[in-house]
């Protein structure tokens, strides 16, 4: 037949599948080749066009039940069955489930690695999709989540700075001049206030100060108490259900009396819902916004458009129609330009942020990044990856063992078809219970991952849909993704060679898809431990570097109340105890995760200086306790008020300054209150080490003071600890002694990066588990395939050694293939990570050494165990069996 | 004797599947008749018939070879039965006496 010919004279597909489709299968053939002729007739009678067309008169003309119906059972029948009739493959199911089960029951070890691969794999992509869906499931629960908005501030100086508070007028200026939202909640937060239900029960508690319209915006429902006027009230109180079960046990919390702060007395009105663990709302406690003046009137001073704080913040919830950015570019610069003069217009800058964006924002404050939850998903993907390959991989090695049972099959009339099927069937069973086995696991790990995040994370897939789905997809693609290969290779074989044992492995196919698959896992294996290794590094070095002042055995004291007098007789108290070696009061101390910053007037410079700096108020004490070295001038001299002022190196070079010695003397007006720089000090890490240091100062100011550091003699610690609580408690009788030591403190700023660290090593370890499991298992499987050629080469002379070198020479190749790809990923990754700190480690040729070391061994023992067993094998006994 | 009552269709067509002998498929059938009868018969009704002249047990049927004409299916070709052959026989029966009965004066008048 001439190809090019019958393209061109073929009958309309699409009237034939229909066609095909409608017609009974005993008739199919028969009437499908029937109009094919007539076609063909009349395409030399007709032409092309005319045929088409009486093709499908003809075949309308053929529509008749008769057409459709299935064919008569009668006696008269004398038709023989035709060939279309299909295996039905669920009737076969019950035998591939036999055949399977006693598959799997001989090969134990083949068995035993997939599954705990597999789970291992899956248990863990199971917990990295809760963890990511619980991230991503922050503050979603609120009506109208996406009209709602914090309005936060940038400071465009030299350059941009971030806060989530904004001016404390701004939410009068929003609610009262224009009408694009709906609701305006101002809030200002207060972390560890002193929350007492009588003078002995006293508690810390975060508390915040909120307007009515706050509840209207969130989804905080009330329990008990009327939502209507909630915080409309001064002086009154709303709690959640928790809190109120701490203070008041089973006794009715409403109408009951709270002080806060011992400035502040408020009347419980009602009882909030427990907040659920998935928001960023964590205060239990609110009081209405209008008792906030007498709490802390310094964060309320009115038309005061200069300062602000990050907790003072305000939410709104716009109309619907309203976009964001009309209100960024028109409202909120309008109220910039209306409240400020032209230059400090340019620098405040007011814009909307998404409530979905507050949890992954971390230039706002926010917990993570997407992207690290990106990269979680990474991981668990390669984890599921790996463990397929294995299965791939074992699947496909054993396929030779299978030829026997495949040609019996094929030649009792299966077809490839159907034997595919039953391998997914195969691979569906390892799976499924490797997913019940998965979940165990997961359920189990999930209390640790729990602890590790401080996050409430559950796993239920009976009323958690999405997990459910999850949980489904994933194994029909672990399924497919490991069964779909092995299964073709085996549907793939000729039943005459494998009946007759003639198949090769080359004949399986695939030896260089399997080397191809062991790259992939020795890669993700060194593309962890790369990562584990330099992640490691670099927060062993932000922990341990010299930031540039003494960190170890400080204690900080809270101090609740700054009074001149106070605060000198609990100086002068702990001072004398015995182990204290020096006694600072302060605000901040030397590192702080943020630390606002302020304008700078140098000398008689006419203008203010184009960067910021940032101030540290502290007492003469600060230096010494801290130990920062003092490069020029001299140390502060005691005082309450600010007089003089210490500058960092950084601000001295910012100032344009050669010489350290040249701003000794000068005057300095900083925050708009001048006076006298009388030292520089060298620069030290205030912050993390992801940010460079930047310009600051250290002056007295005793009105600001709220923390006490003491350096104490660590080999005594208990007793000076306890002298401690004693004298401060005399101090102040109505608050909470507490304390925390400065290099716990810094070690919180590299919290998530250390759980980071924790889970990748975790995870590091299971992938390379994983793929150690996989090396042994097509080891094993070589070292079996080879045991007549060991023999051979032992008889004729080869030593342990050069067999070992058989089996090793393979892996070892994949393993420097394997590098090839894994180092520059991994450094291009890494590199971008470390982009995130300003003080890092270098990635230096050691930490690549060393990680394809930890490879090469974890690989050498693997392959060494199975194969030095093989290598040892007495040859008569490998010889002899034939 | 109902499934053996041939309708006049089924008749013509279980007289060229007779006539066609070893080539009797559903095309030749067609192509047989529009020739004899000189106006288009349809596959469809080719079709039916020959099934239905199958189930009532008057032509049996197999499959031929598969042919390039054919796109590569094969034809279903019909022989007639036994049975056939005597209902067939029975109508011709039936026909004779009928026009042997005709009275020759019958037609007469027409002319």
């Amino acid at each position: 037949m001439n190809r090019k010919n019958k393209t061109h004279q073929d009958p309309p597909g699409w009237a034939e599948r229909l066609l095909a489709r409608i017609t009974a299968p005993h008739i199919r053939e028969e009437v499908l080749g029937d109009l094919y002729e007539l076609f063909q007739k009349r395409v030399q009678r007709y032409g092309y066009m005319k045929a088409r067309l009486l093709y499908v008169l003809e075949m309308l003309l053929l529509l008749h039940p008769r057409l459709w119906r299935k064919q008569a059972q009668s006696a008269h029948l004398y038709t023989k069955p035709t060939d279309y009739s299909t295996p039905n493959p669920l009737v076969m199911l019950s035998n591939y489930v036999k055949i399977a089960l006693r598959k799997l029951n001989r090969h134990k070890s083949y068995t035993l690695i997939n599954v705990v691969s597999l789970s291992l794999g899956i248990a863990c992509t199971i917990l990295i999709f809760t963890l990511v869906k619980y991230h991503l499931s922050f503050d979603t629960f609120h009506a109208n989540q996406d009209r709602i908005y914090r309005i936060y501030t940038e400071l465009h100086t030299e350059k941009v700075t971030y806060s989530t508070g904004v001016p404390s007028p701004m939410g009068e200026a929003f609610q009262g001049g224009y009408s694009v939202a709906e609701e305006v909640g101002r809030i200002a937060f207060f972390k560890k206030r002193v929350v007492s239900v009588s003078p002995e029960k006293k508690f810390e508690e975060d508390i915040a100060f909120a307007d009515p319209d706050f509840l209207s915006i969130f989804n905080f429902p009330l329990i008990q108490g009327n939502s209507k006027i909630a915080l409309q009230e001064r002086n009154t109180a709303l709690i959640t259900d928790r809190i109120a079960k701490k203070y008041f046990g089973t006794q009715d919390p409403i109408g009951k009396l709270l002080r806060v702060d011992n400035s502040l007395s408020v009347r419980i009105t009602g009882i909030l819902q427990n907040l659920p663990p998935n928001t960023d709302f964590h205060t239990e406690i609110y009081i209405p916004f209008s008792n906030l003046q007498e709490h802390s009137p310094w964060i309320v001073e009115k038309d005061w458009w200069l300062g602000f704080n990050k907790e003072m913040q305000c939410f709104i919830r716009l109309k619907p129609g309203v976009s964001a950015a009309t209100v960024d570019s028109r409202i909120l610069t309008a109220i910039s330009n209306k409240y400020y003069d032209k230059e400090m217009a340019k620098q405040f800058r007011f814009k909307l942020q998404p409530l979905a964006d507050v949890h992954f924002n971390p230039k706002l404050r926010g917990y993570t990044e997407k992207k690290n939850l990106w990269t979680f998903a990474l991981i668990g993907f390669f984890l599921v990856v790996t463990a397929c390959v294995n299965f791939i991989n074992l699947a496909t090695a054993q396929a030779l063992g299978r030829s026997r049972e495949i040609g019996v099959r094929k030649a009792l009339g299966s077809q490839r078809g159907a034997i595919f099927w039953q391998f997914i069937t195969e691979t569906g069973l390892i799976a499924g219970s490797a997913l019940i086995i998965a979940f165990g696991l997961a359920y189990v790990a999930l209390p640790f991952v729990n602890q590790w995040f401080d996050i409430e994370l559950s796993l239920n897939p009976l009323t958690d849909t999405d997990l459910l789905v999850f949980l489904l997809l994933l194994l029909l693609v672990v399924i497919f993704c490991s069964g779909a290969y092995p299964g073709l290779i085996l549907a793939r074989f000729q039943p005459v060679l494998a009946l007759k044992g003639k198949l090769s492995q080359q004949a399986v196919g695939g030896f260089s898809l399997r080397k191809g698959l062991v790259v992939t896992q020795f890669a993700i294996s060194q593309l962890l431990i790369i990562g584990t290794l330099i992640i490691t590094n670099q927060l062993r070095y932000s922990q341990q570097a010299d930031m540039g002042f003494r960190k170890d055995a400080i204690v900080i004291l809270p101090v609740p109340d700054n009074k001149k007098s106070k605060i000198n007789t609990l100086g002068a108290q702990l001072s004398e105890m015995s182990g204290v070696e020096n006694v600072t009061f302060f605000d901040t101390p030397p590192a702080t995760e943020f630390l606002g910053s302020t304008s700078f007037r140098f000398d008689s410079r006419p203008k203010a200086e184009a960067f910021n700096i940032s101030i540290k108020s502290a007492d003469h004490q600060y230096i010494p306790t801290f130990k920062i070295p003092i490069l020029a001038g001299r140390n502060l001299n005691p005082s309450d008020t600010i007089r003089e002022y210490l500058l960092n190196e950084t601000a001295v070079k910012s100032l344009g300054l050669a010489s350290l010695q040249d701003v000794i003397g000068k005057s300095a007006t900083i925050n708009g209150r001048s006076g006298t720089i009388v030292g520089v000090i060298k620069d030290f890490h205030f912050k993390s080490f992801r940010v460079a240091i930047e310009p600051l100062c250290l002056t007295t100011w005793g009105e600001v003071y709220n923390s006490c550091g003491v350096k104490v003699n660590p080999a005594n610690l208990g007793p000076t600890l306890s002298g401690f609580e004693k004298a401060w408690k005399a101090m102040y009788p109505s608050s909470i002694f507490t304390y925390r030591f400065l290099d716990e403190d810094i070690e919180r700023f590299y919290k998530l990066d250390n759980m980071l660290l924790r889970l990748i090593q975790a995870f590091a370890a299971i992938a390379i588990f994983v793929g150690c499991l996989g090396l042994y298992g097509l080891v094993s499987f070589m070292a079996a395939q080879k045991t007549k050629e060991i023999g051979v080469r032992k008889v004729l002379g080869a030593s342990t050694a050069s067999i070992l070198w058989l089996f090793g020479k393979e892996f070892f190749r994949l393993l420097l293939v394997a590098f090839m790809l894994a180092a520059p990923l991994a450094w291009w990754l890494m590199d971008r990570w470390l982009n995130n700190f300003v003080y890092r480690v270098e990635l230096g040729a050691g930490i690549f050494i060393l990680a394809i070391l930890i490879t090469l061994i974890v690989a050498l023992l693997t392959v060494g165990f199975r194969s030095v067993k093989a290598a040892l094998m007495n040859p008569i006994k490998t010889l002899r069996t034939e | 004797m109902k499934g053996t009552q041939l309708g006049e269709f089924e008749e013509i067509v279980l007289l060229t599947i007779a006539l066609l002998y070893d080539d009797a498929h559903s095309i030749a059938v067609v192509e047989k008749l529009s020739q004899r009868l000189e106006r288009p018969i349809s596959l469809g009704a080719v079709h039916r018939t020959m099934q239905r002249l199958e189930e009532k047990g008057l032509v049996i049927s197999r499959f031929g070879e598969a042919t390039p004409e054919r796109g590569g299916r094969r034809k279903r070709l019909f022989t007639i039965t036994i049975a056939g052959e005597q209902s067939l026989r029975e109508v011709r029966h039936i026909r004779n006496e009928l026009w042997e009965g005709i009275p020759k004066t019958a037609f007469d008048h027409l002319t």
